[in-house]
Protein backbone atom coordinates (compact mmCIF):
# COMPACT_ATOMS: atom_id res chain seq x y z
CA UNK A 1 0.00 0.00 0.00
CA UNK A 2 1.54 3.37 -0.85
CA UNK A 3 1.94 5.43 1.60
CA UNK A 4 3.45 8.58 -0.39
CA UNK A 5 0.48 11.24 -0.16
CA UNK A 6 -0.78 12.82 -3.35
CA UNK A 7 -1.34 16.75 -2.67
CA UNK A 8 -3.19 18.50 -4.62
CA UNK A 9 -3.35 22.52 -4.99
CA UNK A 10 -6.67 22.43 -2.63
CA UNK A 11 -9.06 25.55 -4.52
CA UNK A 12 -9.30 28.61 -2.89
CA UNK A 13 -12.84 29.07 -1.91
CA UNK A 14 -13.86 32.01 -0.76
CA UNK A 15 -14.63 32.47 3.18
CA UNK A 16 -17.74 34.30 3.98
CA UNK A 17 -20.67 32.09 4.20
CA UNK A 18 -23.17 33.27 1.30
CA UNK A 19 -19.67 33.11 -1.35
CA UNK A 20 -18.59 29.59 -0.35
CA UNK A 21 -22.67 28.40 -0.71
CA UNK A 22 -22.15 30.19 -3.88
CA UNK A 23 -18.80 28.83 -5.34
CA UNK A 24 -20.30 25.23 -4.19
CA UNK A 25 -23.29 25.72 -6.31
CA UNK A 26 -20.61 26.65 -9.11
CA UNK A 27 -17.76 24.16 -8.68
CA UNK A 28 -18.74 21.36 -6.44
CA UNK A 29 -19.60 18.29 -8.60
CA UNK A 30 -21.74 16.96 -5.71
CA UNK A 31 -23.90 20.14 -5.13
CA UNK A 32 -26.83 18.61 -6.38
CA UNK A 33 -26.99 15.93 -4.34
CA UNK A 34 -25.83 17.87 -1.19
CA UNK A 35 -28.79 19.97 -2.01
CA UNK A 36 -30.97 16.70 -2.21
CA UNK A 37 -29.55 15.48 1.11
CA UNK A 38 -30.69 18.46 2.76
CA UNK A 39 -33.83 19.19 1.33
CA UNK A 40 -34.67 15.81 2.68
CA UNK A 41 -33.42 16.82 6.16
CA UNK A 42 -35.45 19.75 6.19
CA UNK A 43 -38.03 18.04 4.99
CA UNK A 44 -38.10 15.53 8.01
CA UNK A 45 -37.77 18.16 10.22
CA UNK A 46 -40.52 20.69 9.18
CA UNK A 47 -42.95 16.98 9.21
CA UNK A 48 -41.61 16.33 12.65
CA UNK A 49 -42.64 20.18 13.54
CA UNK A 50 -46.07 20.10 11.90
CA UNK A 51 -47.15 16.66 12.51
CA UNK A 52 -46.00 16.26 16.18
CA UNK A 53 -46.02 20.45 17.59
CA UNK A 54 -48.19 21.72 15.25
CA UNK A 55 -51.23 19.31 14.57
CA UNK A 56 -50.93 16.90 16.97
CA UNK A 57 -51.39 14.14 14.80
CA UNK A 58 -48.85 12.11 16.44
CA UNK A 59 -49.27 10.91 18.62
CA UNK A 60 -52.65 10.39 17.67
CA UNK A 61 -55.67 10.32 19.78
CA UNK A 62 -57.54 6.92 20.64
CA UNK A 63 -59.86 5.85 18.30
CA UNK A 64 -62.29 5.04 21.00
CA UNK A 65 -63.05 8.60 21.49
CA UNK A 66 -66.61 9.54 21.49
CA UNK A 67 -68.05 12.00 18.96
CA UNK A 68 -67.99 14.74 21.40
CA UNK A 69 -65.02 14.28 22.24
CA UNK A 70 -63.53 14.26 19.05
CA UNK A 71 -65.46 17.40 18.44
CA UNK A 72 -63.39 18.84 21.48
CA UNK A 73 -60.44 17.65 20.02
CA UNK A 74 -60.67 19.77 16.19
CA UNK A 75 -62.16 22.30 18.86
CA UNK A 76 -58.56 22.51 20.37
CA UNK A 77 -56.21 21.96 17.61
CA UNK A 78 -58.05 23.93 14.90
CA UNK A 79 -55.41 26.35 13.87
CA UNK A 80 -52.74 23.96 14.63
CA UNK A 81 -54.24 21.73 12.27
CA UNK A 82 -54.69 24.41 9.58
CA UNK A 83 -51.24 26.46 9.79
CA UNK A 84 -49.26 23.22 10.00
CA UNK A 85 -50.94 21.34 6.92
CA UNK A 86 -50.58 24.20 5.02
CA UNK A 87 -46.72 23.65 5.21
CA UNK A 88 -47.10 20.75 4.35
CA UNK A 89 -48.98 21.00 0.89
CA UNK A 90 -46.77 23.81 0.43
CA UNK A 91 -43.50 20.99 1.24
CA UNK A 92 -44.80 18.14 -0.74
CA UNK A 93 -42.62 18.06 -3.27
CA UNK A 94 -39.88 17.76 -1.13
CA UNK A 95 -41.04 14.44 -0.48
CA UNK A 96 -40.07 13.48 -3.69
CA UNK A 97 -36.62 14.84 -3.81
CA UNK A 98 -36.35 12.33 -0.78
CA UNK A 99 -37.01 9.47 -2.81
CA UNK A 100 -34.96 10.59 -5.32
CA UNK A 101 -31.55 10.73 -3.41
CA UNK A 102 -32.31 7.01 -2.46
CA UNK A 103 -33.03 6.15 -6.00
CA UNK A 104 -29.94 7.49 -6.58
CA UNK A 105 -28.19 5.23 -4.30
CA UNK A 106 -29.65 2.42 -6.24
CA UNK A 107 -28.29 3.44 -9.06
CA UNK A 108 -25.44 3.78 -8.03
CA UNK A 109 -25.11 0.26 -7.28
CA UNK A 110 -24.42 -2.75 -8.92
CA UNK A 111 -28.35 -3.39 -9.64
CA UNK A 112 -30.15 -3.50 -11.97
CA UNK A 113 -31.46 -0.18 -12.55
CA UNK A 114 -35.12 -1.77 -12.17
CA UNK A 115 -34.29 -1.14 -8.45
CA UNK A 116 -34.23 2.74 -8.74
CA UNK A 117 -37.34 3.12 -10.85
CA UNK A 118 -39.50 0.30 -8.90
CA UNK A 119 -38.87 2.69 -6.08
CA UNK A 120 -39.29 5.83 -7.49
CA UNK A 121 -42.82 4.67 -9.46
CA UNK A 122 -43.85 2.85 -5.51
CA UNK A 123 -42.63 5.66 -3.61
CA UNK A 124 -44.55 8.67 -6.07
CA UNK A 125 -47.68 7.36 -4.65
CA UNK A 126 -46.44 7.08 -1.03
CA UNK A 127 -46.95 10.91 -0.18
CA UNK A 128 -51.19 10.32 -0.53
CA UNK A 129 -51.39 7.71 2.03
CA UNK A 130 -48.10 8.55 3.78
CA UNK A 131 -49.07 12.24 4.46
CA UNK A 132 -51.89 13.87 2.19
CA UNK A 133 -55.16 12.43 2.85
CA UNK A 134 -55.53 12.87 6.57
CA UNK A 135 -53.70 16.57 6.24
CA UNK A 136 -56.99 17.00 3.46
CA UNK A 137 -59.32 14.81 5.61
CA UNK A 138 -58.38 16.94 9.16
CA UNK A 139 -57.75 20.39 7.31
CA UNK A 140 -61.67 19.70 5.99
CA UNK A 141 -62.72 19.25 9.39
CA UNK A 142 -60.96 22.21 10.94
CA UNK A 143 -62.12 24.58 8.29
CA UNK A 144 -65.46 25.32 9.70
CA UNK A 145 -65.65 24.83 13.32
CA UNK A 146 -69.58 24.50 13.03
CA UNK A 147 -69.29 20.79 11.06
CA UNK A 148 -71.88 18.34 11.86
CA UNK A 149 -70.33 16.45 14.61
CA UNK A 150 -71.23 12.78 12.98
CA UNK A 151 -68.56 14.61 9.85
CA UNK A 152 -66.19 15.23 11.91
CA UNK A 153 -66.09 11.48 13.75
CA UNK A 154 -65.77 10.70 10.06
CA UNK A 155 -63.15 12.80 9.18
CA UNK A 156 -60.83 11.74 12.47
CA UNK A 157 -61.78 7.84 11.64
CA UNK A 158 -60.33 8.44 7.81
CA UNK A 159 -57.77 10.94 8.59
CA UNK A 160 -56.29 8.35 10.90
CA UNK A 161 -56.60 5.13 9.62
CA UNK A 162 -55.70 6.31 6.34
CA UNK A 163 -52.42 7.44 7.85
CA UNK A 164 -51.35 4.74 10.36
CA UNK A 165 -52.78 1.65 8.52
CA UNK A 166 -51.66 2.37 4.67
CA UNK A 167 -48.59 0.64 4.83
CA UNK A 168 -48.09 -1.58 1.74
CA UNK A 169 -46.54 0.74 -0.36
CA UNK A 170 -43.60 1.46 2.35
CA UNK A 171 -43.27 -2.11 2.88
CA UNK A 172 -43.17 -2.96 -1.15
CA UNK A 173 -40.35 -0.05 -1.14
CA UNK A 174 -38.64 -1.16 1.30
CA UNK A 175 -38.27 -4.62 -0.02
CA UNK A 176 -36.79 -2.77 -3.11
CA UNK A 177 -33.96 -1.09 -1.24
CA UNK A 178 -33.45 -3.83 1.00
CA UNK A 179 -32.66 -6.22 -1.94
CA UNK A 180 -30.89 -4.11 -4.23
CA UNK A 181 -28.66 -2.93 -0.62
CA UNK A 182 -27.85 -6.50 0.26
CA UNK A 183 -26.67 -7.63 -3.27
CA UNK A 184 -24.82 -4.84 -4.06
CA UNK A 185 -21.22 -5.26 -4.72
CA UNK A 186 -20.52 -1.44 -5.44
CA UNK A 187 -20.85 -1.44 -1.25
CA UNK A 188 -23.19 1.72 -1.89
CA UNK A 189 -24.45 1.68 1.28
CA UNK A 190 -23.70 -0.65 4.34
CA UNK A 191 -25.25 -4.20 5.54
CA UNK A 192 -26.43 -3.11 8.45
CA UNK A 193 -28.42 -0.60 6.65
CA UNK A 194 -29.59 -3.51 4.73
CA UNK A 195 -30.50 -5.29 7.47
CA UNK A 196 -32.13 -2.38 9.55
CA UNK A 197 -34.35 -2.31 6.35
CA UNK A 198 -35.95 -5.52 7.77
CA UNK A 199 -36.84 -3.76 10.77
CA UNK A 200 -38.66 -1.14 9.04
CA UNK A 201 -40.75 -3.59 6.71
CA UNK A 202 -41.67 -5.18 9.64
CA UNK A 203 -43.22 -2.49 11.10
CA UNK A 204 -45.71 -1.90 8.08
CA UNK A 205 -46.94 -5.53 8.75
CA UNK A 206 -47.72 -4.53 12.60
CA UNK A 207 -49.60 -1.46 11.71
CA UNK A 208 -51.98 -3.67 10.25
CA UNK A 209 -54.23 -4.75 13.04
CA UNK A 210 -55.20 -1.15 13.76
CA UNK A 211 -58.07 -1.29 11.58
CA UNK A 212 -59.78 -3.89 13.36
CA UNK A 213 -59.21 -2.75 16.67
CA UNK A 214 -60.99 0.53 18.77
CA UNK A 215 -58.67 0.28 22.03
CA UNK A 216 -55.88 -1.82 23.18
CA UNK A 217 -51.96 -2.43 21.93
CA UNK A 218 -52.73 -3.40 18.23
CA UNK A 219 -55.18 0.04 18.17
CA UNK A 220 -53.43 3.41 16.15
CA UNK A 221 -52.77 5.14 19.40
CA UNK A 222 -51.89 1.45 20.88
CA UNK A 223 -48.46 0.97 22.66
CA UNK A 224 -47.33 -1.44 19.84
CA UNK A 225 -48.84 -0.52 16.70
CA UNK A 226 -47.88 3.55 16.96
CA UNK A 227 -45.10 3.67 20.12
CA UNK A 228 -43.03 1.00 19.19
CA UNK A 229 -43.45 1.26 15.63
CA UNK A 230 -43.07 4.85 15.16
CA UNK A 231 -39.90 4.16 17.03
CA UNK A 232 -38.57 1.77 14.92
CA UNK A 233 -39.20 4.22 11.99
CA UNK A 234 -37.83 7.35 13.81
CA UNK A 235 -34.53 5.20 14.29
CA UNK A 236 -34.45 3.99 10.97
CA UNK A 237 -35.14 7.49 9.46
CA UNK A 238 -32.01 8.60 11.43
CA UNK A 239 -30.09 5.60 10.15
CA UNK A 240 -30.52 6.58 6.32
CA UNK A 241 -30.35 10.24 6.66
CA UNK A 242 -26.84 9.15 7.90
CA UNK A 243 -25.76 6.78 5.61
CA UNK A 244 -26.83 8.53 2.37
CA UNK A 245 -24.44 11.55 3.90
CA UNK A 246 -21.92 8.97 4.38
CA UNK A 247 -22.66 7.72 0.78
CA UNK A 248 -22.72 11.34 -1.41
CA UNK A 249 -19.29 12.41 1.10
CA UNK A 250 -17.76 8.62 -0.54
CA UNK A 251 -19.12 9.37 -4.09
CA UNK A 252 -17.04 8.86 -6.34
CA UNK A 253 -18.86 8.91 -9.71
CA UNK A 254 -17.13 6.20 -11.02
CA UNK A 255 -19.08 2.41 -11.72
CA UNK A 256 -16.90 0.16 -9.48
CA UNK A 257 -17.25 0.08 -5.71
CA UNK A 258 -16.90 3.28 -3.57
CA UNK A 259 -14.08 3.95 -1.37
CA UNK B 1 8.80 6.06 1.32
CA UNK B 2 6.55 3.48 -0.62
CA UNK B 3 5.36 0.32 1.25
CA UNK B 4 3.71 -2.38 -0.42
CA UNK B 5 2.47 -4.69 2.49
CA UNK B 6 1.49 -8.64 1.37
CA UNK B 7 -2.31 -8.06 1.06
CA UNK B 8 -1.29 -5.27 -1.54
CA UNK B 9 -0.07 -8.24 -3.49
CA UNK B 10 -3.53 -9.94 -3.44
CA UNK B 11 -5.43 -9.33 -6.31
CA UNK B 12 -8.20 -6.94 -5.33
CA UNK B 13 -11.34 -8.82 -5.14
CA UNK B 14 -9.83 -11.49 -2.03
CA UNK B 15 -8.53 -8.74 -0.92
CA UNK B 16 -11.88 -7.46 -0.44
CA UNK B 17 -13.38 -10.93 0.55
CA UNK B 18 -12.60 -10.91 4.32
CA UNK B 19 -13.63 -7.05 5.08
CA UNK B 20 -16.72 -7.50 3.24
CA UNK B 21 -17.70 -10.40 5.29
CA UNK B 22 -16.42 -9.17 8.18
CA UNK B 23 -18.74 -6.12 7.90
CA UNK B 24 -21.64 -8.55 6.67
CA UNK B 25 -21.40 -10.07 9.66
CA UNK B 26 -21.43 -7.51 11.84
CA UNK B 27 -23.88 -5.87 10.33
CA UNK B 28 -26.04 -8.52 11.19
CA UNK B 29 -25.12 -8.76 14.54
CA UNK B 30 -26.41 -5.52 14.92
CA UNK B 31 -29.82 -6.15 13.01
CA UNK B 32 -30.05 -9.35 15.11
CA UNK B 33 -29.93 -7.38 18.53
CA UNK B 34 -32.26 -4.75 17.15
CA UNK B 35 -35.02 -7.33 16.49
CA UNK B 36 -34.31 -8.51 19.55
CA UNK B 37 -34.64 -5.59 21.81
CA UNK B 38 -37.91 -4.90 19.26
CA UNK B 39 -39.12 -7.89 20.59
CA UNK B 40 -38.45 -7.06 24.42
CA UNK B 41 -40.36 -4.56 24.11
CA UNK B 42 -43.06 -6.65 22.63
CA UNK B 43 -43.10 -8.90 25.40
CA UNK B 44 -42.94 -6.18 28.01
CA UNK B 45 -46.00 -4.46 26.58
CA UNK B 46 -47.67 -7.82 26.73
CA UNK B 47 -46.42 -8.78 30.47
CA UNK B 48 -48.09 -5.42 31.33
CA UNK B 49 -51.61 -5.80 29.74
CA UNK B 50 -51.58 -9.76 31.52
CA UNK B 51 -50.35 -7.74 34.69
CA UNK B 52 -54.02 -5.82 33.99
CA UNK B 53 -56.03 -8.89 33.77
CA UNK B 54 -54.74 -11.89 34.93
CA UNK B 55 -57.78 -13.94 35.05
CA UNK B 56 -58.88 -13.12 31.27
CA UNK B 57 -55.41 -14.09 30.15
CA UNK B 58 -55.51 -17.57 32.16
CA UNK B 59 -58.59 -18.28 31.21
CA UNK B 60 -58.08 -18.26 27.37
CA UNK B 61 -55.07 -18.99 27.71
CA UNK B 62 -56.23 -22.48 28.63
CA UNK B 63 -58.07 -22.27 24.70
CA UNK B 64 -54.49 -22.97 23.82
CA UNK B 65 -52.96 -26.44 22.69
CA UNK B 66 -49.47 -26.81 25.22
CA UNK B 67 -48.96 -30.12 22.16
CA UNK B 68 -48.99 -27.74 19.34
CA UNK B 69 -46.99 -24.89 21.42
CA UNK B 70 -43.94 -27.82 22.50
CA UNK B 71 -44.49 -29.06 19.08
CA UNK B 72 -43.35 -26.11 16.98
CA UNK B 73 -40.64 -25.60 19.80
CA UNK B 74 -39.13 -28.58 19.20
CA UNK B 75 -39.19 -28.32 15.63
CA UNK B 76 -37.62 -24.95 15.61
CA UNK B 77 -34.86 -26.26 17.74
CA UNK B 78 -34.22 -28.94 15.46
CA UNK B 79 -33.98 -26.70 12.46
CA UNK B 80 -31.36 -25.05 14.75
CA UNK B 81 -29.37 -27.92 14.98
CA UNK B 82 -29.50 -28.26 11.72
CA UNK B 83 -28.57 -25.22 10.31
CA UNK B 84 -25.62 -24.95 13.21
CA UNK B 85 -24.49 -28.05 11.40
CA UNK B 86 -24.91 -26.55 7.92
CA UNK B 87 -22.63 -23.83 8.97
CA UNK B 88 -19.73 -26.43 10.44
CA UNK B 89 -20.46 -28.56 7.75
CA UNK B 90 -20.00 -25.09 5.48
CA UNK B 91 -16.44 -24.31 7.38
CA UNK B 92 -15.34 -27.76 6.76
CA UNK B 93 -15.85 -27.00 3.40
CA UNK B 94 -17.99 -30.18 2.75
CA UNK B 95 -20.50 -28.72 1.14
CA UNK B 96 -23.09 -32.25 0.16
CA UNK B 97 -23.39 -32.32 4.09
CA UNK B 98 -24.19 -29.00 4.75
CA UNK B 99 -26.60 -28.40 1.67
CA UNK B 100 -28.11 -31.48 3.05
CA UNK B 101 -28.43 -29.66 6.90
CA UNK B 102 -29.67 -26.46 5.08
CA UNK B 103 -32.40 -28.40 3.44
CA UNK B 104 -33.32 -30.15 6.12
CA UNK B 105 -33.72 -26.45 7.62
CA UNK B 106 -35.36 -25.54 5.43
CA UNK B 107 -38.16 -28.70 5.73
CA UNK B 108 -38.40 -28.61 9.26
CA UNK B 109 -38.96 -24.57 8.87
CA UNK B 110 -41.86 -25.39 6.14
CA UNK B 111 -43.06 -28.17 8.99
CA UNK B 112 -43.10 -25.06 11.68
CA UNK B 113 -45.19 -22.68 9.36
CA UNK B 114 -47.37 -25.36 8.21
CA UNK B 115 -48.33 -26.64 11.41
CA UNK B 116 -48.69 -22.82 13.18
CA UNK B 117 -51.38 -22.17 10.14
CA UNK B 118 -52.75 -25.39 11.64
CA UNK B 119 -52.96 -24.18 15.05
CA UNK B 120 -54.59 -21.13 14.05
CA UNK B 121 -57.24 -22.56 12.04
CA UNK B 122 -57.51 -24.99 15.19
CA UNK B 123 -58.32 -21.77 17.06
CA UNK B 124 -60.44 -19.64 14.37
CA UNK B 125 -62.53 -22.85 14.27
CA UNK B 126 -63.23 -22.61 18.29
CA UNK B 127 -63.85 -18.85 18.04
CA UNK B 128 -61.29 -17.26 18.79
CA UNK B 129 -60.08 -14.69 16.86
CA UNK B 130 -57.99 -11.29 17.16
CA UNK B 131 -60.72 -9.18 18.14
CA UNK B 132 -61.94 -12.02 21.01
CA UNK B 133 -59.70 -10.75 24.09
CA UNK B 134 -56.41 -8.58 24.80
CA UNK B 135 -54.50 -12.31 25.06
CA UNK B 136 -55.95 -13.73 21.72
CA UNK B 137 -54.60 -10.54 20.49
CA UNK B 138 -51.07 -11.38 21.60
CA UNK B 139 -51.15 -14.66 20.75
CA UNK B 140 -52.51 -13.75 16.99
CA UNK B 141 -50.17 -10.94 16.84
CA UNK B 142 -46.89 -12.42 18.39
CA UNK B 143 -47.51 -15.83 16.59
CA UNK B 144 -48.25 -13.95 13.67
CA UNK B 145 -44.69 -11.64 13.52
CA UNK B 146 -42.71 -14.47 14.56
CA UNK B 147 -44.30 -16.05 11.22
CA UNK B 148 -43.00 -13.49 9.10
CA UNK B 149 -39.81 -13.41 10.57
CA UNK B 150 -39.52 -17.34 9.73
CA UNK B 151 -40.59 -16.82 5.48
CA UNK B 152 -37.84 -13.87 5.73
CA UNK B 153 -35.63 -16.63 6.84
CA UNK B 154 -36.72 -18.79 4.16
CA UNK B 155 -35.50 -16.14 1.78
CA UNK B 156 -32.08 -15.90 3.73
CA UNK B 157 -31.23 -20.04 3.51
CA UNK B 158 -32.30 -20.20 -0.05
CA UNK B 159 -29.81 -17.65 -0.98
CA UNK B 160 -27.30 -19.33 1.48
CA UNK B 161 -28.14 -22.60 -0.12
CA UNK B 162 -27.60 -20.75 -3.63
CA UNK B 163 -24.31 -19.40 -3.02
CA UNK B 164 -23.16 -22.76 -1.58
CA UNK B 165 -24.05 -24.23 -4.74
CA UNK B 166 -21.80 -21.97 -7.34
CA UNK B 167 -18.42 -22.30 -8.31
CA UNK B 168 -17.24 -19.81 -5.14
CA UNK B 169 -18.86 -21.86 -2.87
CA UNK B 170 -18.40 -19.72 0.39
CA UNK B 171 -19.94 -20.26 3.25
CA UNK B 172 -20.57 -16.65 4.44
CA UNK B 173 -24.10 -16.33 3.41
CA UNK B 174 -24.89 -19.67 5.37
CA UNK B 175 -23.20 -18.01 8.68
CA UNK B 176 -25.47 -15.19 8.14
CA UNK B 177 -28.92 -17.19 7.45
CA UNK B 178 -27.56 -19.33 10.18
CA UNK B 179 -27.78 -16.53 12.93
CA UNK B 180 -30.75 -14.74 11.62
CA UNK B 181 -32.47 -18.65 11.91
CA UNK B 182 -31.09 -18.61 15.08
CA UNK B 183 -32.75 -16.12 15.92
CA UNK B 184 -36.14 -16.87 15.31
CA UNK B 185 -35.34 -20.08 17.32
CA UNK B 186 -34.54 -18.25 20.47
CA UNK B 187 -37.80 -15.29 19.66
CA UNK B 188 -39.98 -18.62 19.64
CA UNK B 189 -38.56 -20.19 22.71
CA UNK B 190 -39.33 -16.94 24.26
CA UNK B 191 -42.98 -16.76 23.07
CA UNK B 192 -43.88 -19.74 23.87
CA UNK B 193 -43.25 -19.89 27.70
CA UNK B 194 -44.96 -16.46 27.59
CA UNK B 195 -48.06 -17.72 25.86
CA UNK B 196 -48.20 -21.26 26.60
CA UNK B 197 -46.28 -21.72 29.85
CA UNK B 198 -46.47 -18.76 31.91
CA UNK B 199 -49.36 -18.39 34.73
CA UNK C 1 -20.68 -31.92 15.67
CA UNK C 2 -21.43 -34.28 18.79
CA UNK C 3 -21.23 -31.11 20.42
CA UNK C 4 -23.94 -29.22 18.56
CA UNK C 5 -26.18 -32.32 19.05
CA UNK C 6 -25.62 -31.97 22.54
CA UNK C 7 -26.61 -28.87 23.08
CA UNK C 8 -29.98 -29.64 21.03
CA UNK C 9 -30.76 -33.09 23.30
CA UNK C 10 -30.44 -30.81 26.14
CA UNK C 11 -32.59 -27.86 24.78
CA UNK C 12 -35.61 -30.55 23.90
CA UNK C 13 -35.19 -31.80 27.22
CA UNK C 14 -35.65 -28.65 29.17
CA UNK C 15 -37.83 -27.56 26.61
CA UNK C 16 -39.98 -30.94 27.94
CA UNK C 17 -39.42 -30.04 31.39
CA UNK C 18 -41.42 -26.76 30.75
CA UNK C 19 -44.06 -28.28 29.06
CA UNK C 20 -44.41 -30.77 32.50
CA UNK C 21 -44.31 -27.88 34.69
CA UNK C 22 -47.05 -25.81 32.16
CA UNK C 23 -49.34 -28.78 31.78
CA UNK C 24 -50.42 -29.46 35.38
CA UNK C 25 -52.68 -27.40 36.28
CA UNK C 26 -55.93 -25.43 34.43
CA UNK C 27 -56.24 -23.50 37.12
CA UNK C 28 -53.22 -23.24 39.68
CA UNK C 29 -53.48 -21.46 42.99
CA UNK C 30 -51.36 -18.27 42.77
CA UNK C 31 -48.44 -19.96 44.71
CA UNK C 32 -48.23 -22.68 41.94
CA UNK C 33 -48.67 -20.13 39.23
CA UNK C 34 -46.11 -17.76 40.39
CA UNK C 35 -43.63 -20.77 40.79
CA UNK C 36 -44.59 -22.09 37.20
CA UNK C 37 -44.00 -18.72 35.96
CA UNK C 38 -40.92 -17.78 37.63
CA UNK C 39 -39.66 -21.70 36.16
CA UNK C 40 -40.39 -20.92 33.13
CA UNK C 41 -38.80 -17.90 32.38
CA UNK C 42 -35.92 -18.61 34.12
CA UNK C 43 -35.80 -22.24 32.05
CA UNK C 44 -36.60 -19.74 28.56
CA UNK C 45 -33.23 -18.03 29.99
CA UNK C 46 -31.39 -21.02 30.03
CA UNK C 47 -32.84 -21.86 26.53
CA UNK C 48 -32.00 -18.64 25.09
CA UNK C 49 -28.40 -18.16 26.46
CA UNK C 50 -27.50 -21.96 25.19
CA UNK C 51 -28.80 -20.75 21.68
CA UNK C 52 -26.89 -17.59 21.64
CA UNK C 53 -23.78 -19.32 22.96
CA UNK C 54 -23.61 -22.74 21.43
CA UNK C 55 -25.50 -21.90 18.07
CA UNK C 56 -24.58 -18.65 17.21
CA UNK C 57 -21.14 -18.33 18.46
CA UNK C 58 -21.38 -14.78 19.91
CA UNK C 59 -18.62 -14.88 22.11
CA UNK C 60 -16.20 -15.77 19.54
CA UNK C 61 -18.06 -12.79 17.17
CA UNK C 62 -16.42 -10.64 19.95
CA UNK C 63 -16.15 -10.82 23.38
CA UNK C 64 -18.26 -7.36 23.75
CA UNK C 65 -20.97 -8.84 21.65
CA UNK C 66 -21.14 -11.49 24.33
CA UNK C 67 -21.43 -9.72 26.83
CA UNK C 68 -24.09 -7.52 24.99
CA UNK C 69 -26.60 -10.18 24.57
CA UNK C 70 -25.84 -11.46 28.03
CA UNK C 71 -26.72 -8.53 29.56
CA UNK C 72 -29.77 -8.06 27.29
CA UNK C 73 -31.32 -11.25 28.33
CA UNK C 74 -31.06 -10.91 31.64
CA UNK C 75 -32.60 -7.02 31.68
CA UNK C 76 -35.41 -8.98 29.55
CA UNK C 77 -35.55 -11.90 31.88
CA UNK C 78 -35.88 -9.71 35.32
CA UNK C 79 -37.88 -7.09 33.60
CA UNK C 80 -40.51 -9.64 33.01
CA UNK C 81 -40.08 -11.01 36.47
CA UNK C 82 -40.21 -7.92 38.30
CA UNK C 83 -43.62 -7.18 36.18
CA UNK C 84 -45.46 -10.15 37.27
CA UNK C 85 -43.84 -10.35 41.02
CA UNK C 86 -44.95 -6.61 41.36
CA UNK C 87 -48.25 -6.63 39.30
CA UNK C 88 -47.16 -3.72 37.23
CA UNK C 89 -49.83 -3.35 34.49
CA UNK C 90 -50.62 -0.91 31.91
CA UNK C 91 -53.26 1.94 33.42
CA UNK C 92 -57.00 0.46 33.09
CA UNK C 93 -59.01 1.22 30.02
Amino acid sequence: MSTVAVEHASPVVPSPWFKRIAWHLRHNRKADLWIAWWTMVVFYILFGIVFVLMTHVMPPPSPAATTEQVVQWFGRIRTGILDGFSIIFLITGMAAVCNAIIAYSMSRMSVSKAFPYAYILLYSLSAIPGMLYSAILLSVGALRPDRDPALLHWLYDGAFLAFMGTMGIFLLGTLVWLIAILIDKNRVLPPWFGYLNICNLLTEVVVAPCWTQRRGAFSWSGSISFWVDTLIFALYTVAFILVLRRMVEREDFGTGALP
Amino acid sequence: MIEVTAAAALPSTQRAQPDAFAERLSGAWAFIAFECVTFSAYFVIYMLYRMRDPETFARAQTHLSPTFGVANTLILLTSSWQVARSVHSARAERYSDAQRQGAFTLALGVVFVVSKLSEWSLELSRGYTFGTNDFFAFYFFLTGIHIVHVLVGFAFMIAAMTKLRTEERHPQTMEVAGIYWHMVDLLWVIIFALLYVVR
Amino acid sequence: MTQLRNVWLVLCGITLLSWWLGSEHSAPSTQAAALITYGALLITGVKVRLIVVKFMEAHQQSKRLQLAMDAWLLALVVGLAAIYAFKVSMPPV
